[in-house]
């Protein structure tokens, strides 16, 4: 059962985080020597356990090969406490934008990668556009929170139906009709309120960030956008299949060229550090 | 900025043999030191497949602090291979937890628990497939006070299931035509079973089932909470399927202690509306007639949701 990188002492440090009116479980996947932090900004709640297995491996990727990573649960999801219900997109965004700084205080000779997937994409771009980071990379970033929402929602439904009996079935339009006419709906056992859902329409990603540019953003700081289409391996698809783990060795070796080349580390071949 | 802290009041994180595990400090015993004498029976819940030690929805986060609230200090715990603990899943992770691969570690876990915060013992709550590895482990540990088992799996899924019968499932399940069909279909199963009196079907999870008969002969309480199921009315199974639960509790043995309870409007995670509220508040009332042990003026059905095997001992007394 253990591989070859759980042969590797893994120095993982989890805590409590305090941040205005929360604690924000994170957990800081440390580096012997660092050369670069990363901040790791999750998915939406409801796709937060079906992309952990994919996060937690490329977290231990990075710390192996000297990019110290910290990912965290947001506010009122996972381990972190706080209240999902009351929780917003520009709540989240500030909570990421504290752990930025929170990260970057440790050391702050180092370099610091905000990196994000799905709505966590969006999250992460809207911290960089406001100074947060040294590189920046995305993982399937939405145009705004409107269409992770949609893309969550529309998946759900399909599955839900599989349980309901007929009569009983609803369509994505019709939840989204309800959170249209001020009802919350409740999806994967998460309350989503009208409100978020009318704030997802203007929670988008910062001019600029829409499509990658080979010269970086305005400051010439690095940014790489990929996007994962409906025939490569998505990172936080549910019921692929429940006990199957991904095989993502060549994502993590290709994106940490890039993030080395970013910050101009030492590229770490895979017989340097074990994958 | 704070640093990092490992506890926050109510609740801390705690390291075990490569495991993380959130500890919910009883409401009572906040305010004394860790593994304080006089605690209540804790109680340990695992993780089905996917999910985190938070469950499906942060579902067992909420009754873990609700339990916790209520005086029961409980444990979330990701098992190897799980969310942040160490390790990989093994390559068939499925069979290695149906065959009792985790129940070394459960029953491991529980002695520590208990050694570490000076319990009484341990009561494990497993959901789906976190549910059969809560069995294997009760088995092992000589400190495990009772299981609950959330919409347990008792059989292995079917290998070499042709390609044409999956996507007949689905469409069985989509469509209205394929749902009354499908209704024919197990209607002939039905009847067959019944014509030929056909005992566990081919794909029954035969260890787990003998491992789950020696728990509960052994007096070993079991809460078995079910999530109604589409084709089903209460606890009864679909047509044409094998109804699992009827079969443990008619091979219990005399010092069966087994409770069966619907829980309405749920799904399969207990993750609804429906399920968040009902789970720890059934536990609670579970743990209460359970530790102090069951009114022998229970009889044996209390009700059309519920089914309760009262121990001969118990019996006896009444």
């Amino acid at each position: 059962m253990r591989s070859a990188a759980s042969t590797t002492v893994l120095e993982e440090h989890p805590g409590y985080i305090a941040v205005p009116g929360a604690h924000l479980y994170g957990m800081l996947h440390r580096a012997a020597c660092p050369l670069a932090r990363a901040l790791l900004v999750g998915p939406f709640a409801s796709e937060r356990q079906f992309a952990y297995h994919v996060w937690v491996r490329w977290a231990r990727y990075l710390a192996l090969r000297g990019i110290e990573a910290l990912r965290y649960d947001h506010r009122g999801t996972g381990e972190s406490t706080g209240d999902f219900e009351s929780a917003s997109f520009e709540q989240w965004r500030a909570d990421a934008e504290a752990l930025a700084g929170w990260l970057s205080q440790q050391q702050p000779q180092l370099p610091l990668l905000l990196h994000g997937v799905g709505l966590g994409a969006l999250l992460a771009g809207k911290c960089f556009s406001s100074g947060a980071g040294d590189a920046l990379l995305l993982w399937s970033p939405p145009a705004d929170a409107n269409q992770a929402l949609r893309a969550v929602l529309r998946r759900w439904a399909g599955i839900e139906q599989l349980y309901e009996s007929p009569e009983n079935r609803k369509t994505a339009s019709a939840y989204i009709r309800e959170l249209e006419g001020g009802s919350p709906i409740e999806v994967h056992g998460y309350s989503w309120q009208s409100r978020l859902w009318r704030e997802s329409f203007t929670f988008k990603i910062p001019d600029g960030l829409q499509h990658e540019c080979p010269a970086g953003d305005d400051q010439h700081r690095p940014v790489k956008i990929d996007r994962f289409g409906s025939t490569s391996k998505s990172l936080a698809m549910p019921y692929r299949r429940y006990d199957e783990c991904q095989d993502l060795s060549e994502l993590y070796s290709s994106t940490y060229a890039w993030v080395a080349g970013a910050f101009r580390l030492r590229v770490h071949g895979a017989d340097e550090a074990s994958n | 900025m704070e640093p990092m802290k490992q506890a926050i009041e109510d609740r801390e994180l705690v390291s075990l043999n490569g495991m993380w595990v959130t500890y919910h400090k009883a409401a009572n015993t906040r305010q004394k030191r860790r593994g304080a004498s006089g605690a209540q029976v804790g109680v340990l819940f695992l993780n089905g497949l996917y999910a985190t030690r938070a469950g499906n929805g942060d579902a067992v986060m909420g009754w873990a602090c609700w339990l916790a609230e209520h005086g029961y200090p409980s444990f979330r715990v990701d098992l190897p291979g799980f969310g942040d603990s160490e390790d990989d899943p093994p390559a068939d992770w499925l069979g290695y937890i149906n065959s009792g691969g985790y129940g070394a570690i459960v029953s491991t876990l529980i002695e520590e628990l208990v050694r570490i915060y000076k319990l009484p013992g341990v009561i494990v709550a497993g959901h789906c497939a976190g549910a059969v590895s809560a069995i294997y482990g009760a088995a092992t540990s000589g400190q495990c006070l009772g299981i609950v088992l959330m919409d347990p799996c008792f059989n292995v899924p079917r290998v070499g299931l042709p390609k044409y019968r999956r996507q007949l499932n689905l469409w069985s399940r989509q469509s209205r035509i394929g749902g009354a069909l499908s209704g024919i279909f197990d209607l002939l199963k039905q009847t067959r079973r019944m014509l030929k009196q056909e005992g566990l079907p081919a794909n029954a999870n035969l260890k787990l089932l003998r491992c789950l008969r020696e728990v509960v002969r052994g007096g070993v309480p079991v809460l078995i909470l079910r999530a109604p199921s589409r084709g089903s009315a209460g606890l009864k199974p679909r047509t044409g399927e094998f109804d699992y639960l009827d079969y443990i509790l008619a091979s219990g043995g005399p010092r069966a202690r087994v409770l069966v309870e619907l829980v309405e409007g749920s799904n399969h995670s207990f993750s609804n509306q429906q399920g968040r509220a009902a789970i720890p508040e059934v536990i609670k009332r579970w743990l209460g007639t359970t530790l102090a042990y069951i009114s022998p003026a229970c009889s044996s059905v209390v009700g059309d949701n519920v089914i309760l095997m009262p121990s001969a001992k118990e019996s006896e007394t009444a």
